[in-house]
């Protein structure tokens, strides 16, 4: 056993000797923090080489867990946050404005994503991917008459066991919210608990599971009749699983917008502009859009990628119709309103 | 002896900036509200009130019921694997408790995801099913899944320190007890199993904490909607963004691990004294010694 120790020991040490040398040394690096499976590696990989930087990249699975980082010291200069979350951000101060003057590729910009409420002049952010949330479901086992029951279907009797909510509290309250005909914005503490005892009476009821990554592998082998998702997400099981279809209800749903934004902590500007721009290029904004299924707010790339790979496929687009709505920006107490009733949905 | 109590200011370094300060840290959030800002925080108890909600003591009472559940089917599956092991020749007991530590050489997370691969609707167990003919069984996201994950992750802490008491044990003893009459099953009772409760304690301290705090893999395994108490802590720091609640469930629960070592470890010393009558004083300590080195494996 010592003899053993020791072997691994010098293995250890020789490994570590090794990739001392291995590493080449770059003059800048880029701190970089996305969304899981939010990219084309090989674009980063070619910004790189451009550019001559190193760029550290690093992913989160929800805007709350990347404030949290933010929060906890972690320095990044450039993430890619949702607009409730870049509004928060903005309202907090800790952004940087946009060179716009470097963002070349400004007019590929889909000019519908710009000047939103959050941010209506652009000044903190620029445009990635944008999209829905809708139900994904399994042709073979969902009629189309049960869908016509809008959000509702999520608590029909017939698919107990069967159905994905999306694991997460903004989402969640949005499908109930909508279910009972309210806004997702809603502040109105009676319609916040109507919509809490609806996703109580949900979990009593139908049995769902909270996930959030996990359901896009598990559609794609139509694990369970439905599922709640993001509209990019939708888009790439559909490609793998022809039975799968995506669905909105009428009811209204989620409007939502990712973008870069640049944080105070960022010292080289021009680098972190020049990476946005290299991203929302109208090749590398294809490649990426192609690579994850997510609507990218580049036109050129969105006609390319919607006529070529994604042609009939209905969650590759985009719904903004009078009931749809972007989450807006939440005061701290109805924040804490509606965590606490989260909580208590999930502890159940 | 003297001379070398110096080495120990190292670790006591390490304790304090490691343990001490995180934990202060921790009983200074779970005391306050408002932000996460230093400057704007009042001290309150309103955080442990609001964990008094049925609805939250229900969390911690499922990770308890589950804690104990997993401790028992590693104790279990653990006691007769570690006793045969200890029945073997020497070099075969190497080679077999180099296979039972094997596992834990590959990352937790990836044992856990090959788990559901195994027991997703579609995985290997319901593939396997169907082909002959039986129906699908739904495992994924039930308690089931939970306990086999924990079970399987925790099992060789089980193991090992319960081998390393039983390898431990002077033979003359179990050979005078079947000398003075005493059948098989009476040999092992009252002697081998009784001198073999050190390791059994150290092995349900080393699953049982693990177990009511584990949130990888009742997140995996039992899917969001399966909350334990440490999904819940995890889920108010990360998602919720609470952190002085969280804090105040983390002292909670650390408070009941500390009560429950505390009884453990009361345990433990009149299982040693009453095992010192037999055994004759001198034999323990060196038999204690040996096996908290086990225990470290």
């Amino acid at each position: 056993m010592k003899r053993f120790v020791k072997v691994m020991l010098c293995f250890a040490m020789v490994s570590l000797a090794l990739s001392g040398c291995g590493g080449r040394s770059y003059t800048h690096t880029l701190r970089v923090f996305n969304w899981g499976e939010y990219v084309d590696p090989d674009v980063i990989n070619g910004f790189q080489r451009e550019f001559d930087c190193k760029v550290v990249y690093e992913t989160f699975d929800s805007n709350e867990s990347m404030y949290t980082k933010l929060l906890g010291g972690n320095k990044y200069d450039i993430m890619v946050p949702s607009e409730y979350m870049i509004e928060r951000l903005i309202k907090e101060n800790l952004l940087q404005k946009i060179d716009w003057s470097l963002i070349t590729n400004k007019s590929s910009i889909d000019s519908k994503v710009l000047n939103q409420n959050f941010d209506k002049a652009n000044e903190y952010w620029v445009p990635y991917f944008y999209g829905n949330v809708g139900i994904v479901y399994d042709k073979t086992q969902v009629s189309e008459n049960d869908l016509n029951m809008g959000w509702e279907v999520l608590r029909n009797p017939k698919y107990k066991g069967n159905i994905y909510m999306y694991d997460s509290e903004r989402d969640s309250f949005m499908v109930a919210l909508k279910a009972l005909g309210y806004s997702m914005n809603t502040t109105n503490q009676n319609e916040i608990e109507e919509a809490y005892q609806w996703l109580i009476e949900q979990r009593k009821t139908m049995d769902p599971t909270y996930a959030a990554d996990d359901t896009i592998d598990a559609m794609k082998s139509s694990e369970k009749a439905m599922a709640v998702m993001y509209s990019g997400d939708a888009a790439a099981v559909m490609l793998e699983n022809p039975d799968i279809g995506f669905y909105m209800p009428e009811e209204g749903t989620n409007v939502w917008f990712d973008g870069f934004v640049v944080s105070k902590e960022c010292e080289n500007l021009e680098l972190a502009m020049n990476f946005i721009n290299y991203m929302i290029s109208d090749e590398n904004a294809l490649n990426n859009t192609l690579e994850v299924g997510y609507l990218t707010s580049n036109t050129v790339a969105a006609k390319e990628a919607s006529e070529g790979d994604f042609q009939g496929i209905n969650a590759y687009g985009i719904r903004m119709d009078q009931n749809d709505e972007v989450f807006a920006y939440q005061t701290q107490d109805v924040k804490e309103m509606y965590s606490d009733f989260w909580s208590k949905v999930k502890a159940q | 002896m003297k001379q070398y109590k110096k080495l120990v200011s190292p670790y006591c370094f390490w304790l304090f900036a490691l343990t001490i300060i995180p934990m202060m840290l921790i009983a200074f959030y779970a005391f306050t509200s408002k932000g996460t800002e230093i400057t704007t925080f009042q001290f309150t108890l309103d955080n442990f009130f609001k964990f008094m909600d049925p609805i939250f003591l229900s969390v911690l009472m499922r990770s308890l019921v589950l804690g104990v559940l997993t401790t028992a089917i590693c104790f279990l599956i653990g006691y007769p694997i570690a006793y045969m092991i200890a029945k073997c020749k020497e070099n075969t007991q190497t080679i077999l408790i180099l296979l039972i530590t094997i596992p834990t050489w590959i990352n937790l997370l990836m044992r856990t995801y090959a788990w559901m691969s195994i027991l997703s609707n579609n995985g290997i167990i319901n593939n396997l099913l169907q082909s002959i003919g039986l129906g699908r069984v739904h495992m994924m996201y039930t308690d089931f899944a939970v306990v086999i994950g924990m079970v399987y992750n925790f099992l060789p802490f089980m193991i090992l320190p319960i081998h390393t008491s039983l390898t431990n044990m002077d033979k003359s003893l179990t050979e005078a007890s079947m000398d003075l009459g005493a059948s098989r099953i009476q040999t092992f009772f009252k002697v081998t199993f009784r001198l073999s409760l050190s390791g059994v304690l150290t092995g349900i301290t080393m699953v049982f904490l693990p177990a009511i705090s584990a949130f990888v893999i009742p997140k995996m395994l039992g899917g969001g909607q399966y909350s334990l108490i440490g999904n819940f802590i995890e889920q108010q720091f990360i998602t919720v963004g609470n952190w002085h609640f969280g804090s105040a469930v983390s002292l909670v629960l650390a408070v009941i691990v500390i009560v429950l070592m505390a009884l453990i470890y009361r345990v433990e010393k009149r299982t040693n004294v009453s095992n010192e009558d037999e055994e004759g004083g001198n034999k323990r300590y060196g038999k204690r010694k040996k096996i908290r080195k086990g225990s470290m494996h």
